[in-house]
């Protein structure tokens, strides 16, 4: 999913700055929303759920089987067309069973070691995660990596934001230099049907050749400034609705946490663990529950990643860094705080596409670690979190 | 001459001013009460003379050296070294080290010999580990523990563990011990034991105490000062059977209406 | 000198002595086991460096108590100072590097070594001010910083990686440098120093309240552990003789951690053994064929099976029976899978093959999992291995069956 977002951004001119940050949101929805993921889990159980980025991976997967079974399978001749209520099967089928995932492994996991201390659980995670992904190996479909046919999104058009009109003075005489490129294509066109090879052409096709060179080295350096003087983002339909998802997702989660039952019930349970037992909520219950809201908003995450982005290949590490990095924005956030993810997510998001935007492509993946640990030192209960202070 | 003195020490957390302009001096060889209603600041002063929380204004001298003024403070481990060391109101002994070994980690702030002598096992560290056992054997008799010297600290019966504390305390030698409800939790006869055992801690070692208590029985018939504090504020000073007089503690105590 | 300190010097030169010979006799068996197969000499000398990095981690981890997930990168970062430095010096097999090889291969575990704790240092900094999980996440970032650095330096072969030359090869020597670490640790501990630094992992507050220089002692700890792990690393540079990315994945770290955690925080002697053990388990592996999917899918149901029935004997029955429940399962299980797969061996889907090479690592991982799932304090918790010990488990245990018996 990263790299597809890289290949949008090409050189930091300032005139791209709109665009790039447009990717740098899209980035950071899908993160926030993995993001929500660890920081309930941590929330409630205090541990770090390692396990959460394959959960994610295990999304994407389903959502590829759904698709397979919609007929859109690889290389079939002739794939249905593409229709809304496949996405929103693919989406269900997703979370679904990303949320049965998360109760298996809080269920057989980590439940038996509650009462130990937290590093043993910590070390499951761990192995767990390494169990997804290679025992993955061995049942799913990892080579060649499948990805998910983008016929199956019916939103791959793009829309265009035009922020600032381009100079139209140059645009027209971008436009105008066309009539000369062809007119010099044309003029080579033909006298190369004279010559002996393209290789070994007269003086005469040396001489076209090299005009029809210089008019088309002209023409592009007036069509690059003409570009440059306009800003736009161009985003395709099915990003767009990703986004609104993501909105949509989060409200609902907003509204679960704080106005249900439940929700408050969960936030006291991360409160304090011991004393809502003994104020008789079950806590069981609500661990599963966090555990099927943080695993399902994964399974969303996943299935929109791998259907809106196109060409986003899945095989079984496909959740490593992306849940490496929503880890880091939960931390960021301040880890426990479900606001804090998603503004942790968003800058993740943000902060990413920037630096691949100055052109430090290649140290994209220590950023997060940079930022995390600045952090972390700095301010180590996360911006919206609060450090605790140890009574003496 | 006085050993500690405290001069109009303030600290103020946000808005709440847990300790205000409190000023008192303690004279070497003492025993020293500290007591109040909960929340009136007992802690918190302990938490200023060790170093662990910085004053927000005024000053803490001890032995001649100022160790903390507005903003500043020497540190635990400084403060430590030049010879205050404290119990802990919520017990906090090293739960897996076995009695003896808390009282050695108590005994090593003063070792001489190197990490890398440790790492190399030599002589003089295998000497130096010898010497604080059986200083901390002694420490351990002293306040009736030797017979438990291997258990770990965790499984041992809450009076005892209270006991460790203090023995890991003197174990720092210091020149000034101040126990934090070193009497919590204790039934009659522990406590008797454990006046006995502060008595002879001065005598013996020539310690100054300063402590924290609820209980008033032990603090009356152990304290040769008493010091109290409420609000922050310091409401009372003197011999036990002059606090005990005082309107304005019994006000504090009991409330006004009294 | 007195009859007391020869005594002592004596005792400790035949310690010294009996580690070398140690050494050399693993050595030995290894080259005379390995003859045909240097896959088999490559497994000591990489089960040494192992024992060390898993023994180093624990000085930071168990004993000091400091959650450090990064370990990984100190060994990287031995092994690429290494790397560095042979190419200055090896110049075409001429170099002080192919002359003399011990001295070299020495200096360069020192050379290593040194670098590495500069990095223990940098990554220990954080440890000043934070505590358990955001201290893990810290070094766990700190190593992938340095990883990913490493990996974009075209000094340092970029992404593809760099040769180390010459090929020095001393199995003696990575056994060796395993028996130092755990050496190192049993002294620490033995004295009062490694009290204190117990007594930074159980309390902090207390300790400084104490005197203990809390911050030296963390500092000493990551400065320590690293060095071991960096002069590692050296060494595997020039047993390897080319080093990339790949040599040092993001799970290395995580293996480390698990082998401490599975020995039983800060115990060097499970540190030592669940080191060997666990990289044993995927390295002795390497050898599985192609399985059927009867024998594997068994296996995880057998397993799933056993794991629960030996957890419900563990909390609940403490009956006469309760040794056999616990150790009955497994052969019961063993006996199920050999028979079963072996009869469902040619049904229809079950009869397909899965290739050894991958299960490895699966089997690896539920191992990992189990292990927690049953002994969650480690297989030795905080204890040393000892005849006492032992014999201190051993009571306990006829005492148990004794009691329940009358």
């Amino acid at each position: 999913m990263i790299h597809s977002f890289t290949d949008l951004l090409a050189g930091a001119s300032l005139t791209t700055l709109p665009q790039q940050l447009a990717s740098g949101i899209l980035l950071g929805a899908i993160y926030a929303l993995i993001a929500l993921g660890y920081t309930m889990v941590y929330g409630v159980l205090k541990l770090i759920n390692f396990a959460h980025g394959e959960v994610y991976m295990l999304g994407a997967y389903t959502a590829l089987f759904v698709t397979w079974a919609l007929g859109f399978t690889p290389n079939a001749p002739n794939p249905p067309e593409a229709r809304v209520w496949m996405l929103l099967i693919m989406l269900l089928a997703s979370m679904t069973v990303c949320a049965i995932v998360g109760i298996l492994i809080e269920r057989f996991a980590y439940r038996p070691l509650r009462n130990q201390p937290r590093i043993a659980s910590l070390i499951t995670a761990i192995g767990l995660s390494l169990l997804l992904q290679y025992g993955g190996q061995l049942v799913l479909p990892v080579s060649p990596p499948p990805s998910i046919d983008s016929k199956v999104n019916p939103f791959s058009d793009n829309v265009k934001f035009v922020l600032k009109q381009g100079d139209s003075a140059l645009l027209t005489q971008a436009a105008g230099f066309q009539p000369k490129v062809d007119q010099a294509q044309a003029a080579f066109d033909a006298q190369l049907k004279s010559e002996k090879s393209q290789f070994d052409l007269s003086p005469r096709g040396e001489e076209l050749k090299k005009a029809l060179e210089d008019v088309k080295r002209e023409q592009k350096v007036v069509t690059d400034s003409a570009n440059a003087s306009k800003v736009e983002i161009t985003l395709p339909k099915g990003q767009l609705i990703m986004l609104g998802m993501v909105v949509a997702l989060m409200a609902a989660l907003t509204y679960l946490v704080m106005f249900t039952k439940r929700g408050r019930a969960m936030r006291a349970v991360s409160l304090d663990f011991n004393a809502s037992s003994l104020m008789g909520i079950n806590v069981d219950s609500i661990v599963t529950f966090t555990f099927i809201v943080g695993s399902s908003l994964a399974g969303a995450g996943a299935m929109m990643t791998a259907t809106f982005l196109p060409g986003t290949q899945i095989n079984t590490y496909f959740g490593v860094l992306p849940g490496t990095k929503a880890f880091v924005a939960a931390v960021l956030g301040g880890i426990g705080n479900i606001p804090g993810a998603v503004l942790g997510g968003m800058l993740m998001g943000i902060a990413e596409v920037i630096v691949i935007w100055l052109g430090y492509d290649a140290y994209k993946d220590a950023l997060a670690f940079v930022v995390l640990i600045a952090v972390l030192i700095f301010r180590p209960g996360g911006l919206l979190g609060s450090a605790k202070v140890e009574k003496v | 001459m006085s050993l500690l003195s405290l001069d109009k020490a303030t600290i103020q957390f946000g808005g709440l001013i847990a300790v205000n302009q409190v000023s008192f001096s303690l004279d070497k060889g003492d025993i020293f009460g500290l007591i109040g209603p909960n929340g009136a600041g007992k802690t918190t002063c302990f938490n200023l003379i060790t170093g662990i929380y910085e004053p927000t204004g005024g000053s803490v001298t001890f032995d001649g050296k100022v160790i903390a003024k507005a903003g500043k403070s020497a540190g635990p481990e400084s403060i430590a070294k030049m010879g205050i060391c404290r119990t802990f109101q919520n017990i906090r002994l090293y739960g897996s080290l076995s009695a003896i070994e808390n009282v050695m980690v108590g005994g090593f702030l003063r070792h001489r010999t190197g990490l890398f002598s440790a790492l190399f096992d030599l002589k003089r560290a295998a000497d130096e580990t010898v010497e604080l056992r059986e200083a901390g054997m002694k420490l351990l008799q002293a306040v009736g523990l030797d017979d438990v010297a291997d258990v770990r600290s965790r499984d041992l019966p809450y009076g005892s563990q209270r006991r460790l504390e203090i023995a890991r305390a003197m174990a720092t030698q210091p020149k000034l011990l101040l126990l934090d409800e070193p009497a919590a939790g204790m039934n009659p006869q522990e406590k008797m034991d454990l006046m006995e055992v502060v008595r002879s801690i001065r005598d013996q070692f020539g310690m100054t105490v300063l402590l924290i208590e609820h209980d008033m029985r032990f603090v009356m018939g152990l304290c040769e000062k008493i010091f109290v504090l409420d609000h922050g504020e310091e409401i009372a000073f003197g011999l036990p059977e002059e606090v005990r007089a005082n309107p304005k503690v019994i006000a504090a105590y009991l409330g006004e209406a009294h | 000198m007195d009859s007391v300190a020869l005594r002592r010097l004596g005792f400790r030169l035949l310690w010294i002595a009996l580690g070398v010979a140690f050494a050399f006799l693993v050595q030995w068996v290894a080259l005379s086991s390995g003859q045909f197969n240097s896959n088999g000499q490559r497994l000591f000398f990489l089960a040494g460096l192992y024992v060390t990095l898993a023994v180093s981690l624990n000085l930071i981890n168990g004993i000091t108590g400091q959650f450090s997930m990064g370990h990984a990168a100190f060994y990287q970062v031995g092994a690429y100072t290494t790397g560095v430095l042979a190419a200055k010096f090896y110049s075409d097999g001429a170099g002080l590097a192919s002359k003399y090889p011990l001295p070299w291969l020495i200096g360069m575990m020192f050379a290593g070594g040194l670098v590495a704790a500069l990095a223990g240092f940098i990554v220990g900094l954080p440890s000043l001010r934070l505590k358990g999980d955001y201290l893990a996440i810290v070094t766990l970032g700190f190593g992938e910083i340095i990883r990913i650095i490493v990996q974009n330096q075209k000094s340092l072969g970029g992404s593809y990686g760099m040769d180390v030359k010459p090929k020095i090869d001393f199995i003696w020597l990575s056994t060796l440098l395993a028996i130092a670490t755990i050496a190192i640790s049993r002294n620490l501990l033995k004295n009062v120093h490694g009290l204190a630094f117990l007594a930074v992992r159980e309390d902090e507050v207390a300790s400084s309240a104490m005197g203990v220089r809390v911050t030296r002692i963390k500092i000493a700890a990551f400065l320590l552990g690293s060095a071991l792990a960096g002069a590692a690393g050296a060494l595997l540079a020039h047993h390897e003789t080319f080093i990339s990315k790949d040599t040092f994945p993001m799970d290395l770290s995580f293996i480390i951690v698990t082998m401490v955690v599975l020995g039983g925080t800060g115990s060097i002697t499970g540190s030592t053994l669940a080191a060997i053990t666990l990289y044993l388990i995927p390295e002795r592996m390497r050898d599985l064929k192609d399985v059927p999917v009867s024998y594997a899918a068994l296996g995880v149901i057998m397993l799933i099976v056993t794991v629960a029935f030996v957890r419900r004997t563990m909390e609940k029955d403490f009956s006469k029976l309760r040794t056999v429940k616990l150790v009955a399962p497994w052969f019961v299980s063993i006996v199920v899978v050999a028979v079963g797969g072996a009869a469902l061996k040619n049904v229809g889907p079950l009869s397909k093959v899965i290739d050894g090479q991958q299960l490895r690592f699966v089997i690896f991982a539920l191992t990992l999992i189990t292990l927690m799932l049953l002994r969650p304090q480690g297989i030795f918790a905080h204890h040393e291995f000892s005849l006492q010990w032992l014999k201190k488990v051993l009571a306990r245990f006829t005492k148990r069956s004794g009691e329940v018996a009358s």
